[in-house]
């Protein structure tokens, strides 16, 4: 039958065998209408690649601060000091057991431990250092009490109760240093978060100029698209692949070089730290600096989120300047 | 089909390519077009491929007022002609098949539909053994056959060619002529736009003659 024929019998229907010798070579049905070279070339991959190297840097240390101060406050709410303030012509060894025989007896309190006099002094020397002379000084004696955080006691009665039968024992619940932590990581991750969002600015502003860049250089492309009837969406669409595409690849890229970093760090602060006692600050600080599953997880969520910048941007990019086209 | 009442067209300040033409081109009907080079025949089409908006009067495709109208309306518009341009307008990164192929991909048919059509289509173009080849390797009749077909291959209501035998010899200019004949008898309107006398001896139909930016219906 002849394609006149075809075309009189209206017979360009569909899943018929047709008589002529179907082509051996495999056609391209997804070959892309835009080329992917011509939207997207190696220098923007390694932009938005480096964006989401520094994104993921920002997010996992933020994360390591807010988990070391999760920790900080865990240990400091769980655990209240007594202070007993030496007076004189009286035995601080004798008031010590006093105290803590009353405080023992209280509810809400697992352990009490009351400090030597030794552990005492030790405390200061950090700032003193080894000196004999520590030893003449006036030092607080300290009972450390550790909370049942599942029935605590109330910290208002127990410090009015203790101050009223005791002559110069006070009460520390830590609440000074639970309030100092709360805002040195909220700081902290207030300040992650606007860094996270200018680089989210600063990549979505590189795309919007490669979006502009591709409809340039694919103008003809576009005319065709329009005069076979394409619509605006469909347009869209082709370069939204490319631009979804490269943000996965530059941001998959970005992670694994921001991963490697996270892997090696608890090594680079071991070489950097110096001294045993330097490390063991950095690690009280910071924890042991190395990401846990959730912390992987929120660098999968930078890539995903620099992915859908990249596709989203450059989708509303191309319904822009075709829009002022028209 | 195509109403056209008091047309007007004049790029920026320039001086009026068509002046107050008005036509009515009804549906299943074959007209050639034609008038000396700039002549304003290329603009006629434009004007009716909805590229180009009249500066006066108003121009109705398939019963609406396809003047201004808004992108979305001009694809949908667009869907139903198939045109063929001067210069090709092919992909040069597309192979001849997927070219051929594009306007069915654009409105989401899946490629197992319409695989068979395209390639038949191929064939009997003389396109055969060059579906897989690119256009910048393609000759000038190779690539107005491929424009033809990708015109084509939606069966449109409304078929435009600008010069589509320009390129191509005698007997490949008769066989497409015979295609879009058989085309005009499955019910598309075809204006071929053409310098080619011999081609329009071969079949009898009215003649739009453009003269000085008017239109003289011959026929």
């Amino acid at each position: 039958m002849s394609i006149e024929n075809r075309l009189i019998e209206n017979k360009f229907s569909e899943n018929r065998i047709s008589e002529f010798h179907a082509p051996t070579r495999q056609t391209r049905a997804t070959a892309p209408i835009v080329p992917a070279g011509s939207v997207t070339g190696r220098s923007l991959t390694i932009v938005v690649s480096i964006m989401c190297f520094l994104g993921c840097l920002t997010a996992g240390a933020v994360y390591l601060i807010n988990q070391s101060a999760a920790a900080w406050f865990a240990d400091i709410a769980s655990e209240v000091t007594v202070q007993i303030k030496p007076i004189d012509n009286t035995d601080i060894e004798k008031r010590m057991t006093h105290v803590a025989l009353y405080l023992a007896k209280q509810p809400g309190i697992k352990s009490v431990r009351p400090l030597s006099e030794r552990d005492s002094t030790s405390l200061l020397e950090p700032w003193l250092g080894q000196n004999e002379a520590i030893s003449l000084l006036p030092v607080p004696r300290l009972i450390a009490l550790q909370i049942d955080r599942k029935a605590p006691p109330d910290l208002k009665v127990l410090t009015r109760n203790i101050e009223n039968s005791f002559q110069g024992v006070t009460l520390d619940d830590h609440r000074y240093w639970q309030a100092q932590i709360r805002t040195v990581t909220r700081s902290l991750a207030l300040s992650g978060i606007a860094v996270l969002i200018l680089m989210g600015a600063a990549t979505t502003a590189i795309i919007v100029s490669a979006t502009k860049s591709a409809l340039a250089s694919n103008r003809e492309i576009v005319e065709v698209l329009h005069f076979v009837g394409a619509t605006d969406k469909f347009i869209a669409r082709e370069f939204e692949k490319h631009f979804l595409a490269l943000g996965i690849r530059a941001g998959l890229m970005g992670a694994l070089f921001a991963t490697v970093i996270f892997m090696l760090l608890p090594a680079i602060i071991r070489l950097i730290g110096g001294n045993a006692v330097t490390a063991a600050e950095i690690r009280r600080l910071i924890g042991t600096a190395s990401l846990d599953p959730p912390g992987y997880i929120l660098l999968a969520i930078v890539v995903i989120v620099i992915a859908a910048l990249c596709m989203i941007t450059s989708r509303y990019g191309v319904f822009r300047i075709l829009h002022n086209r028209h | 089909m195509i109403r056209m009442e008091n047309v007007g067209l004049q790029y920026g300040h320039g001086p009026e390519v068509l002046k107050n033409i008005s036509m009515h081109i009804k549906p299943g009907s074959f007209h050639f077009l034609t008038g000396p080079s700039g002549a304003g025949k290329t603009t006629l089409l434009r004007l009716l491929f909805l590229s180009l908006q009249p500066t006066n009067g108003n121009v109705h495709l398939f019963g609406q007022n396809a003047t201004n109208v808004t992108p979305s309306r001009r694809a949908q518009l667009r869907r139903r002609i198939g045109i063929v341009f001067q210069d090709f307008r092919l992909l040069d990164h597309l192979t001849t098949w997927e070219n051929v192929a594009l306007p069915l991909r654009v409105i989401g048919k899946r490629v197992s539909n319409y695989k068979e059509d395209v390639t038949d289509l191929l064939q009997w173009v003389g396109l055969g053994d060059r579906m897989y080849g690119f256009p910048p390797v393609l000759s000038g009749g190779e690539k107005q056959r491929a424009a033809i077909a990708r015109a084509v291959i939606g069966k449109p209501e409304l078929l435009l060619a600008d010069e589509p035998t320009g390129n191509v010899d005698p007997q490949m200019a008769r066989r497409l002529l015979r295609l879009f004949i058989e085309l005009n008898r499955l019910g598309t309107s075809v204006v071929i736009a053409t310098h080619d006398h011999q081609l329009m001896k071969q079949f009898k139909a009215p003649r739009l003659e453009l003269h000085d930016g008017t239109i003289e219906i011959i026929g």
